[in-house]
């Protein structure tokens, strides 16, 4: 058994009126890459910032190395040796690479008062190199740079303390297959240099695959820790959601046919570098997937496809129509569902009534004009039935919502007006388990009724598992086309994207 | 936490509520039963004797409010009054003067009037007027006295006002007296010789009368000195000069006869453009002396330093002016002495206290009152020591106390007496 | 969750809350100071009903999460053209129709300038004060007596009483009401001002919903404007020159959110220009009417702000 680093004993924590943590208890040893999971609201971020610094539990103990732990603040704790990565934007972008590694630090390089630059850079470029990051450039200005170098430069300025317990909050669902593998090595490292990892993520698959044992939290409490041996991931799901997972997951069939009608058409569409003479057809009945690395340009044929960004050159229609713009594409009962939710699909600080209401004036409003709040209230009640939407009440803020029942708001709005074609932006992102299963049961059921859904996605297993036919994008084009297989794996796609 | 919050506005209100009872001097009496008695008294007074009222009679023993409309809260002729209101007036006689705040326009004017009616204000003196029929009509309606402090209405204005029982009345420069200080000013040098001058209009481009007549004086007299044949604009006489100005809504700059009219301003835009043009034209070579129909040495004191150019002021004693004197930039003040506005408060006093002060026929006051004129710095100084004063100002409580039980006819002489040595002569 | 929900509600209530218990205070006040109250009640009236009816109008340009700081002179400049025509064709129905024609063109006028050269609206509208200043002196000088334009103030002498103010006031606050509660315009410009990208995503017409705003907008300016001629028929260069910036505080006070979106409020216009001249009325009555008067109105000022936006402070918004 190897030696216990971290010890977190009887842990309790409160905001206002949710109980965050339980009567948590956790041993963390050294050698070990050890996962926390579990569904929003479990409890996994909150002990893992109380653990490096960021927040205080309201009633435990910790110990660090045999010692009582008490960290003051972040600062403090990666000092002493516990840092954490986590998933937001950690770095300033109007300064240098290195000036954000040593963010807070520079007196180390100071003589007389004036900051050493020279040395600052040379310093923060051996930061970076010894991550593995040596293709950014410690002298240039962090804003230049995109989401995840910036977070490679977030890790390397944690590895430069040395940290002895490292905790990876969430952090490689942002990033591609490079940065993974960056944080993946320097998880192994730390394995062998016999200090310890604490690696928390959404992802199943990522976390069985790099982890030495795995804790599960549900609703603040330790349900069960699984060693490497043990990993199965039905019993995994099962101690996540507190009850057997019914069904299928994903579609049960895999049947990838779909109707001859064609649906929506792009023709020769051209936009800057994202799209670049693209030829697409959606067909009635039919469940396209497009995937590919982020930067591939399907987020934007997403909204080529809404209407919401007009194509250089080319033709976008609907039945034959040519598509003009949004109002014109709601016209056609097209829906669409954007990456970034909290910004593109709701309006955070109103109602769950509005969001869903501001979708179906066709639908309630007398001669889509007058707002009867009766008939307002049915329309909206009936979507948050049917789609179970978990609130206190309609008038609620969007906002006080998890992400997964934020998503079914998005969903409400669409499906309330009666959307025959659905544009799905990465749709399961941050959303629970139970809640992801129900929304793929949803499409296919749509499926089923004559609607096309376009699920845009960077889960290859969510596209493996759903779609009919799955296009894979590379740099603005479309590299392959894959149609619905029990033998189609990850792999076979891998290739074509990268 | 917030709760608390809202909890602590209420009480706040709350606590104000209850300090407001101790706070101030008030009757007890509610404003429409001493308007009754008022009114009962006056018809008395109206029937029997008018003239004559024992000093006993006048209950001066409960605070009476009077409101005050001002329209411009900063000159140096708005301070001396409120000085010589709050620091003399309202300390001598059992007032409390409510000022408005600083009005731009007629609906403030309304706006004000309506507070002070709410507020039992028993009287109106107005500094304002954006729309004096306005003012007048609604003080009528509400029974509330009103006068006018400083200036005249005008002809039209007073045949049909002058019958109004809540009218006091205006004391003030007549017209004549306007266009005769703007005569007696161009006069001044004319005598000495000059020829070359400029005007200030001020606010003849809105119409207004007094500053008209005051030009129309000064263009008179230029052309009784110009020599044969000398005219403006083909008027010769002061109708026609007056006739000139109201269709120009400006003067033009020209020779009148061998007295030439270099150059002129008007208005009070104050911005950079006319800030740029007065300069100008203080600056015009040959030019002898500016006479202005208001304030000239804050326009055009500085650009006249160094030169030998006179500038004649028509405006009040302020302190500044005497500095002005003193320092070369002003030369000659036709000014208001701010104790002028002491008769129009006793009339509108007496009014309150049911003896209201009227002509033989029943008609609201209209009597004339004229400048100070000084020509010198020393001149301000004997001028402005009487003025400033707010132990013995120009106008007494003792002389103030006359004009409370004084019939019309005395009330008309005292107040005609009103340059510096009569008035030195009444003490 | 529930107590949450409680909570919002009585901080949607505080601008009410605060309304009512001026208006006691009022009374309270005045029966104590002796003060005339039904005269009072009458001057307040007359005192809000300008600014009221222009802050309810301007409410559908505030709910976008813009504004309009030319509303003072669109009223002055809509009741001076009125007046003029007014007196040229001595018939008051044509005045009326006039303010409002000449305040709603200049309210499209923004709005299609902005739609035009893809500016924000407000941008627009700092250019017409300049613009709309200007004009006003022209009107005055060209057509005036050089000061002042004057409907004769017998022709309005009829209408200048408190009910039939106070029934204006009302039919165009339930217009209003209609439109912005009732209707998908409403619900549309809500949802704009709350999130304009995603409003753009659901099919919302940005421009469409600013050109709406402002019509609706010059309508109460052009009511505001024949209002303001019937309580005071001289107009000069400084008539409605505070209606800009009273509209701005009479519906802060009265709990709506300058930036807009979800939390509008149509009635807080009317809450917040009464409350205002309540509060005008309680200082005077204490002769606090300048200097520490002041002082105390920006006190509570912030207070109440403070209170109807504590909900929404400390929270991360998508702007």
């Amino acid at each position: 058994m190897k030696k216990v680093i971290v010890e977190v004993k009887h842990m309790d924590k409160t905001f206002g009126s949710t109980v965050a943590l339980n009567d948590v208890s956790i041993e963390v040893r050294r050698g070990e890459i050890q996962g926390l999971i579990g569904e929003n609201g479990s409890g996994k971020s909150t002990v893992t910032s109380i653990i490096s610094g960021m927040q205080k539990a309201d009633r435990g103990e910790m110990f660090f190395r045999g010692e009582k732990w008490e960290p003051s603040s972040m600062l403090f704790a990666l000092e002493k040796g516990i840092g954490m990565i986590v998933q937001e934007n950690g770095t300033v972008p109007g300064i240098t690479v290195a000036e954000n590694i040593f963010l807070g630090e520079t007196d180390q390089f100071k003589t007389f008062g004036i900051v050493n630059r020279k040395e600052m850079i040379l310093k923060g470029q051996q930061a970076l190199d010894a991550i593995g990051a040596s293709h950014i450039d410690a002298a240039q200005m962090t804003g230049s740079l995109d989401m995840q170098d910036r977070k490679l430069i977030e890790i390397a300025k944690t590895m430069v303390k040395k940290p002895e317990v490292l905790v990876v909050d969430e952090t490689t669902t942002a990033l591609s297959q490079i940065g993974r593998d960056i944080i993946y090595k320097i998880m192994n490292q730390m394995k062998e240099e016999n200090k310890a990892v604490i690696f928390i993520s959404h992802d199943l698959d990522e976390i069985m695959q790099v982890c030495d044992s795995l804790t599960v939290l549900r609703d603040g409490k330790i349900i069960v820790t699984f060693d490497k041996e043990e990993f199965d991931e039905d019993r995994i799901k099962t101690s996540m959601i507190g009850r057997e997972m019914q069904g299928d997951y994903y579609r049960s069939d895999y049947d990838g046919s779909y109707g001859s009608e064609v649906v929506m058409e792009m023709q020769d569409v051209n936009l800057a570098d994202q799209l670049k003479n693209f030829n697409l057809q959606i067909h009635k009945g039919e469940i396209l997937g497009i995937g590919g690395l982020s930067h591939c340009g399907m987020h934007t044929l997403g909204k080529v496809l809404f209407g919401a960004c007009r194509p250089s050159s080319g033709k976008v229609s609907i039945r034959g129509r040519e598509l003009k713009d949004e109002a014109d594409a709601m016209r056609e009962q097209v829906g669409y569902a954007a990456k970034d939710r909290d910004i593109e699909s709701l309006c955070l600080n109103a109602s769950i009534r509005d969001n869903i209401a501001i979708g179906g004036f066709n639908r309630f409003a007398i001669h889509n004009f007058l707002v009867l709040p009766g008939r307002e209230k049915k329309y909206v009640q009936k979507q948050i039935d049917e789609l179970s939407v978990k609130c206190a009440e309609m008038n609620q803020d969007v906002s006080a919502l998890s992400g997964g029942n934020k998503q079914k708001v998005v969903f409400g709005k669409w499906i309330g007006r009666g959307s025959e074609i659905l544009i799905l932006d990465c749709p399961t992102r941050g959303v629970d388990i139970g809640v992801k299963q129900a929304m793929y049961q949803l499409m296919y059921q749509m499926k089923k009724e004559g609607k096309s859904i376009v699920i845009i996605s960077e889960e290859m297993a969510e596209l493996i598992g759903m779609a009919d036919r799955l296009i894979v994008m590379k740099d603005g084009e479309i590299k392959k086309e894959f149609q619905r297989s029990e033998s189609l794996s990850e792999s076979d796609i891998i290739q074509y994207m990268i | 936490m917030k709760k608390f919050l809202a909890l602590f506005l209420a009480a706040a209100m709350t606590v104000c509520m209850l300090g407001g009872c101790g706070g101030s001097q008030e009757t007890k009496e509610t404003g429409e039963e001493t308007g009754a008695q008022t009114n009962a008294t006056e018809a008395d007074a109206k029937e029997g004797a008018r003239n004559e009222q024992a000093a006993a009679d006048l209950d001066m023993s409960k605070t009476v409010k009077i409101g005050i409309l001002v329209s411009d809260a900063t000159t140096a002729e708005a301070l001396a009054f409120r000085n010589y209101y709050t620091e003399y007036i309202q300390k001598q006689y059992n007032v409390e003067l409510i000022y408005s705040d600083e009005l731009t326009d007629a609906a403030g004017e309304t706006s004000a009037i309506d507070t002070f009616i709410t507020n039992n204000c028993k009287a109106i003196i107005s500094f304002s007027s954006f729309d004096r029929a306005a003012q007048i009509e609604q003080c009528e309606g509400a029974s509330v006295y009103y006068a006018v402090a400083t200036g005249t209405l005008t002809e039209e204005e007073y045949e049909t006002y002058k019958g109004y029982e809540y009218y006091v009345g205006a004391i003030g420069p007549s017209l004549d007296v306007e266009y005769e200080t703007g005569y007696q000013m161009a006069k001044h040098y004319l005598d000495q010789g000059m020829t070359n001058f400029a005007i200030y209009g001020g606010a003849i481009p809105y119409y207004t009368e007094m500053h008209i007549y005051r030009a129309a004086g000064m263009l008179t007299a230029m052309v009784e000195a110009g020599g044969e044949g000398a005219n403006y604009k083909g008027a010769a006489d002061r109708d026609a000069i007056i006739q000139q100005i109201f269709t120009d809504g400006e003067i033009v700059p020209g020779a009148i006869g061998t007295i030439n009219v270099l150059g002129y301003v008007g208005g009070y835009d104050m911005d950079d453009a006319w800030f740029g043009k007065c300069t100008q034209m203080a600056q015009t070579p040959d030019l002898q002396a500016i006479l202005a129909v208001g304030n000239g040495s804050d326009f055009f004191g500085t650009a006249i330093e160094g030169t030998d150019v006179k500038i004649a002021s028509v405006d009040a004693y302020a302190s500044s002016y005497g500095e002005a004197m003193t320092g070369g930039m002003l030369d000659y003040l036709a000014g208001k002495f701010s104790a002028s506005i002491g008769p129009i408060f006793i009339a509108t006093y007496r009014a309150v206290l049911g003896s209201p002060v009227r002509t033989e026929d029943g008609s609201a006051l209209a009597l004339s009152q004229g400048y100070w004129i000084a020509e010198s710095a020393d001149d301000f100084n004997t001028y402005y020591a009487v003025d400033s004063s707010v132990e013995t100002p120009a106008y007494t409580k003792e002389m103030l106390d006359t004009l409370l039980t004084a019939d019309y006819g005395a009330f008309k002489e005292f107040v005609e007496a009103y340059s510096f040595e009569e008035i030195q002569g009444m003490k | 969750m529930k107590k949450n929900q409680l909570k919002k509600y009585i901080m949607n209530l505080t601008p009410l809350f605060g309304l009512v218990v001026l208006f006691a205070a009022f009374l309270i006040l005045g029966k104590i100071q002796d003060i005339n109250i039904s005269y009072g009640l009458k001057s307040i009236i007359n005192q809000s009903v300008v600014v009221a009816v222009v802050a309810t109008g301007a409410i559908f340009i505030y709910t976008l999460g813009s504004f309009d700081i030319s509303l003072g002179a669109s009223v002055a400049v809509s009741a001076l053209i009125g007046g003029m025509v007014y007196n040229k064709t001595e018939n008051i129905l044509i005045m009326t129709a006039v303010c409002i024609g000449v305040a709603v063109l200049i309210g499209l006028f923004n709005s299609v300038l902005a739609s035009v050269f893809n500016l924000p609206v407000f941008v627009t509208t700092i250019a017409m004060l300049s613009v709309l200043n200007a004009l006003i002196l022209v009107l005055i000088k060209v057509n005036g007596t050089g000061s002042e334009i004057a409907v004769p103030a017998a022709a309005v002498k009829g209408l200048n009483n408190t009910p039939f103010k106070v029934v204006v006031l009302l039919l165009f606050f339930l217009v209003s009401m209609f439109i912005f509660s009732f209707t998908k315009i409403g619900r549309m410009q809500k949802f704009q001002g709350g999130n304009p990208v995603c409003a753009k995503l659901s099919g919302i017409k940005e421009k469409k919903m600013a050109i709406i705003a402002f019509a609706m907008s010059g309508i109460g300016v052009g009511i505001g404007a024949f209002l303001s001629i019937i309580y005071a028929p001289t107009l000069t260069k400084n008539t409605a020159s505070s209606v800009g910036m009273d509209v701005i505080i009479a519906i802060v006070f009265g709990g709506m959110p300058v930036s807009g979106g979800a939390r509008s409020k149509i009635y807080a216009a009317v809450i917040g220009a009464f409350s205002m001249t309540l509060l005008s009325q309680i200082m005077v009555m204490f002769n606090l009417n300048s200097g520490i008067g002041q002082m105390v109105k920006a006190a509570i000022f912030i207070l109440v702000v403070y209170l109807a936006t504590s909900d929404q402070r400390g929270k991360m918004l998508p702007r």
